[in-house]
């Protein structure tokens, strides 16, 4: 069972911190930290999403740890966040404020909208079945 | 081949943090849920801090001429810190009306994690 979860962790957060160092490449050009923002304020969409739609769909434990866990959780970083934050600070002073503000309202709305549309999509799954 | 790397160091980042959340969940009480994921991103910085201050001697924003910052930085420290759980568990928090523990769930995790990062750079530069 705990070998299982592994093995999905594993497979999950590799998918996502390629997926992540791939955006990552693909925003340097800007010169400005996007790609951690990208991934962290969809990945925090995305694991509201499946936290709120998982809740009501009972699974396997390796599925949510995978997912959840695994891809979620490797594809959004927070080491990275402190990193960023101190490399603007040389820029200018108001600069690490801002991408901090972005990251964590940006990052909590996601979330939420998340959370709410895993709820709307259980709701809408469970209409349709009871009407056919 | 440095996809491989990137591959093995994310999946090794997120078994760890798996790992040590299982581990420090049972050393928690159940109401204090999000505790293991803030220690976790707070030792994970610091880690990362520690990190870029040996091999790069600098916070550099183009890590991606170094196979040694790619492999370890973007991959097992930012596979082993998360913000999407942090955004959850924050979310969560916040509609169960626990209106302290969500601040200071939120102001310990980035200025924990902010400042992890920074001691563990400045530590041994």
């Amino acid at each position: 069972m705990l070998l299982k979860n592994i093995t999905a962790v594993a497979l999950g957060g590799a998918a996502g911190t390629f997926l992540r160092y791939g955006i990552n490449l693909w925003t340097l050009p800007a010169g400005y930290p996007f790609g951690t923002l990208i991934v962290n304020i969809s990945g925090s969409f995305l694991l509201g999403f499946l936290t709120a739609w998982l809740a009501a769909k009972p699974m396997p434990s390796w599925v949510t740890a995978g997912a959840g866990v695994g891809f979620c959780g490797g594809f959004t970083t927070m080491s990275t966040l402190a990193s960023d934050t101190v490399l603007l600070s040389a820029a200018d002073p108001y600069a690490p404020l801002f991408y901090l503000a972005v990251s964590i309202f940006g990052g909590l709305a996601a979330a939420l909208i998340g959370i709410a549309s895993g709820t709307f999509f259980t709701k809408y799954q469970a209409k349709r079945r009871a009407g056919s | 081949m440095s996809i491989l790397f990137i591959l093995f160091s994310g999946a090794a980042g997120a078994v760890s943090r798996y790992l040590a959340g299982l581990f420090l969940s049972k050393r928690f009480p159940a109401d204090k849920k999000p505790l293991p994921m803030l220690l976790v991103n707070i030792l994970g910085s610091f880690g990362l801090g520690i990190f870029l201050s040996l091999r790069a001697g600098t916070v550099p924003l183009d890590i991606y001429s170094d196979p040694w910052l790619i492999t370890i930085g973007t991959g097992f420290f930012g596979a082993f810190t998360t913000f999407s759980t942090f955004s959850v568990e924050a979310v969560t928090l916040f509609q169960q009306k626990k209106w302290m523990f969500f601040l200071w769930y939120v102001s310990l995790s980035i200025i924990g994690s902010l400042a992890a990062f920074i001691f563990g750079f400045i530590l041994f530069s």
